[in-house]
């Protein structure tokens, strides 16, 4: 059994494996430059090329630091018609249109070269006197750097029509122009479409994004957030504790309320009891959370229906004067609300669950032979049945954290609790990406964990389960 | 051969399931609702169904689709005038004469139902009440049954076909059926590769361009066409004996694999990430996001009941007449998994309809041109003293999600009756 244990976990690898590598990507697909969301927009608009040059170190040397100069994984299969170092392009507009160029032209070494030629064409405007033409410098200068983010041919020759239109008056602009116009058609003319579909096989070692990014989680560095510069673990953490101390005292009572139902239930199947409780337990099962939440918050925490009787934060105001016991009483009476929204959920899935459990076992013969026995019926319920019926229960357990879990996100929304849900949808609100994905790949974590608990769990109370997967493989 | 095909008779599951009293009364108000979901523009429209203008008939309501399709354009006097302001000889209202996105001035700020309303008449009346511009509640309520219909069947109809094909090709071949030659395993990994490869990698201007829709159903019709001549050719070729040897295909474990990576994904942060990446989510990428994701336990459930149906005799007299797999697949095993499928359908109509109204509930769903039942349930937060806000569109929601459970819940009771 210990066998079958480890291999279900080493089983599991794989899948984190898989599930970290496609977080990565989703959050390498997000809009956005990091690097300028760390910088908090520091850059303004600047005229002269000094600056323009200092701004581009300090851009440089924040994506070194947030290790964007790597490449992002330990091998790529982008097509032949791509460089080998395209990941050394930082800027993610500027790459974003080369990979364009690339898509419809397929000739790196004339897009290069076009590349190339227009910044050289850039720094030339710069070095010409300001007094020389004002306006025209600025707006070709402007055109200039825009024309980096171009990839359709047409707005480019619209781009490159425009600036040769507006620098008639500068005869020292007109040769680079031409160069650069030259470059351009160089490009257009000399296509090699194909060789976008052809994949190549470039290795790139362990020197790359997914592997600092992995290894910085596997060892608690999930990075910072973009909105105070904290660390994520820490956040989570804070958050954590809350989402955990609400959902423990919610499958508590859950389980103790559901147990003892369901029992009575079996009982009594069958009857008009059994059927009443059944369409309630029903009714409660499918009321969205988010509703009731809303209407506690409406009628129960405000004077305006004369049931002011409950707060309407989840968590009480911090005051260290307080006894211990003073806090827990007063979290407790703040907590009462959320809990209950989070309660109701999961006690119709488990006394419904726990009925059908305990009717099976009501229906074996062994249980007749008891009764036969003339044993008193509560002994035959809860020594004989109960027991029986109680494994697929505790087995439900790793099924319902986890679902209690994401059904905790809108509790907390709603009554603010500080915990992962108010945490996530915040950050998603604000755009805190790393925050984001922080807390996707902690989800993935805690959903592989709860799959793994079950399967372990299931096997321990039915040892058929294993060992038919042996068989079968 | 219809003596093959149906063990589960449907007349007889039909009647097992209506003869359930609350089974019964579910599927009549998602009936009801579907019909509501159905005549939105008739029940509720700023537009009067049938009106006279200076002895002209006019049917605005119908005109509207027309307009909607490009085909007609409204005259002047419509465009310029509100058509509560305008002057009928007749005019027949539909019954609620609000469309969800009107702006009563007049009965603006949340008024209340029962609180006297500035309306000339009785039929102009918020029966249940206005939100803070003054739009009508139920109006919203009912353009948010569409939305909330709309979405479910959608993102049913997405996970239905994904879970459905891949959960009845892991059942039926397993881990040993699926046999090929290694020459055609081999030009279907490396074909099926190349194609997903074109239209993601080698076509990602077109993903720049934000076409990343239309590409994936390109690919994914092409893969499909290449499958079907891939097996096609398979069979002609071992049919002639040109190629003997095979080797097994383990879909078995492969698409359990990718079961178990999709459902490790925690779905509910996964939708929240991925609709704050797309700039303006609308209400097909809402259902795209939640038919992707939810597929997972219908194939699970399609994949059981492909491996029970499997062993059956009347299967197996099926591939011992020497029918294709697909004939078999088709004829005699989709029509015997359906049924029971049903209740997975169900059940996953009411939880996409609960996420719907989740995700516009906080905000992060849907655009704001569409009306849907948690996009309304939130205005209840901003005030509280208007209590309807909370009340009616909760009930909504609650009603439609226990109808489907319901409905799920009594179909696997008549199917566990109705099989012995």
């Amino acid at each position: 059994m210990i066998t079958y244990f480890l291999r279900r976990t080493l089983l599991a690898v794989p899948t984190l494996l898989v599930v970290s590598f496609l977080v990565f990507m989703l959050s390498r697909q997000t809009p956005g430059d990091p690097v300028l969301a760390l910088q908090q927009g520091s850059g303004t608009a600047t005229t002269d090329y000094a600056s323009i040059e200092l701004q581009d170190q300090a851009y440089r040397k924040t994506a070194t630091f947030l290790g964007l100069d790597k490449p992002q994984f330990y091998f790529s299969l982008l097509p032949t018609a791509y460089p080998d170092s395209l990941y050394r392009f930082l800027y993610p507009d500027k790459k974003r249109a080369l990979k364009g160029l690339i898509a419809q032209f397929g000739n790196w070494p004339r897009i290069e070269a076009y590349h190339q030629t227009l910044v050289h064409t850039e720094r030339v405007t710069y070095q010409l006197p300001d007094t020389l033409a004002p306006d025209v410098l600025k707006s070709v200068r402007t055109a200039l750097r825009l024309l980096h983010n171009h990839y359709q041919p047409e707005r480019i020759e619209a781009s490159l029509q425009d600036i040769h239109d507006q620098i008639a008056g500068v005869p020292q602009l007109s040769e680079p122009l031409q160069v650069l116009r030259a470059a351009w058609d160089a490009v257009v003319a000399d296509q090699k479409v194909y060789r976008n579909w052809i994949p190549a096989f470039r290795w790139y070692g362990a020197d790359n994004q997914y592997h600092h990014w992995i290894s910085g989680v596997l060892q608690g560095d999930w990075g910072k957030s973009y909105l105070d510069g904290s660390n994520v673990s820490t956040k989570i953490a804070g958050a954590l504790r809350w989402t955990l101390t609400l959902n423990g005292a919610a499958i508590l009572i859950a389980y103790l309320l559901a147990v003892p139902l369901g029992v009575y239930m079996a009982v009594h199947a069958g009857k008009k009891r059994d059927q009443a409780l059944n369409v309630l337990l029903f009714m409660l099962y499918s009321l969205p959370g988010f509703w009731i939440a809303t209407l506690l918050i409406v009628f129960l925490t405000h004077p305006e229906y004369g049931m002011d009787w409950f707060p309407a934060l989840g968590y009480p105001p911090y005051d260290p004067g307080r006894s211990k016991w003073e806090a827990f009483w007063l979290s407790s009476y703040h907590l009462i609300l959320p809990v209950f929204c989070l309660t109701y959920g999961s006690l119709a899935y488990i006394a419904r669950q726990m009925r059908g459990s305990m009717v099976k076992v009501l229906r074996q013969p062994y249980i007749q032979t008891a009764y036969a026995k003339g044993l008193p019926k509560s002994a035959v319920i809860w020594k004989h049945a109960f027991k029986n019926a109680l494994f697929p229960i505790i087995t439900l357990f790793a099924g319902v954290f986890p679902a209690a879990i994401s059904g905790s996100f809108v509790v907390e929304y709603i009554f603010s609790i500080p915990g992962m849900g108010k945490l996530t949808v915040d950050a998603i609100m604000a755009k805190d990406w790393p925050l984001v994905y922080g807390i996707l790949m902690l989800g993935a974590l805690l959903t592989i964990a709860g799959i793994l608990m079950a399967d372990i769990l299931y096997t321990l109370a039915d040892p058929r389960v294993g060992f038919a997967k042996k068989q079968k493989t | 051969m219809t003596e093959l095909s149906n063990p589960i008779q449907h007349p007889r599951l039909r009647n097992r399931f209506l003869s359930q009293p609350i089974a019964r009364r579910a599927y009549r108000v998602i009936q009801i609702l579907a019909v509501i979901a159905l005549l939105s523009d008739f029940l509720a429209n700023d537009k009067p169904l049938y009106c006279k203008i200076d002895g002209t008939s006019y049917f605005p309501v119908f005109k509207q689709y027309a307009v909607q399709l490009g085909l007609s354009t409204w005259d002047a006097q419509f465009v310029t005038k509100r058509w509560s302001e305008q002057s009928f000889e007749v005019a027949i209202w539909p019954p609620i004469p609000y469309a969800a996105h009107t702006i009563d001035l007049k009965n603006g700020r949340f008024t209340s139902p029962l609180a006297p309303q500035r309306v000339e008449k009785l039929s102009r009346r918020h029966w249940l009440g206005t939100d803070q511009l003054g739009r009508d509640l139920a109006a919203g309520l009912i353009a948010g049954t569409r939305t909330a219909l709309l979405v479910g069947l959608v993102a049913m109809a997405i996970a239905g076909s994904i879970g459905i094909l891949l959960g009845t090709a892991a059942g039926y071949f397993g881990n040993n059926n699926l046999r090929t030659h290694p020459f055609i395993a081999f030009v279907g990994l490396v074909g099926l590769g190349w194609i997903w490869y074109y239209w993601m990698v080698s076509r990602s201007y077109g993903l720049l361009e934000g076409r990343w829709l239309q590409q994936v159903l390109t690919a994914l019709l092409y893969s499909m066409l290449f499958a079907l001549a891939l097996a096609r050719l398979n069979r002609l070729l071992q049919r002639n004996g040109t190629l003997r040897t095979t080797i097994r295909i383990p879909l078995d474990d492969i698409i359990l694999r990718i079961i178990e990576i999709v459902s490790a994904l925690p779905g509910l942060m996964l939708i929240l990430a991925i609709t704050a990446l797309i700039k303006n989510p609308g209400i097909y990428d809402i259902m795209l996001i939640i038919g992707l994701i939810s597929w997972t336990g219908i194939a699970r459930f399609a994949r059981a009941e492909m491996i029970r149906i499997r062993s059956l005799e009347y299967l197996q007299a099926a591939r011992v007449l020497g029918y294709g797999h697909w004939r078999i697949i088709r004829r005699h095993a989709l029509p015997n998994i359906l049924t029971p499928l049903l209740i997975s359908l169900a059940f996953g109509m009411s939880g996409a309809v609960l996420l719907e109204a989740f995700l516009s509930f906080l905000g992060l769903g849907l655009d704001a041109e569409a009306t849907s039942w948690g996009s309304l349930l939130n205005m209840a937060k901003s005030n509280i003293s208007a209590w309807w806000m909370a009340v009616f569109p909760g009930l909504a929601i609650f009603a439609l999600v226990l109808s489907f459970n319901l409905v799920g819940e009594g179909l696997s009771n008549a199917i566990e009756r109705t099989t012995p």
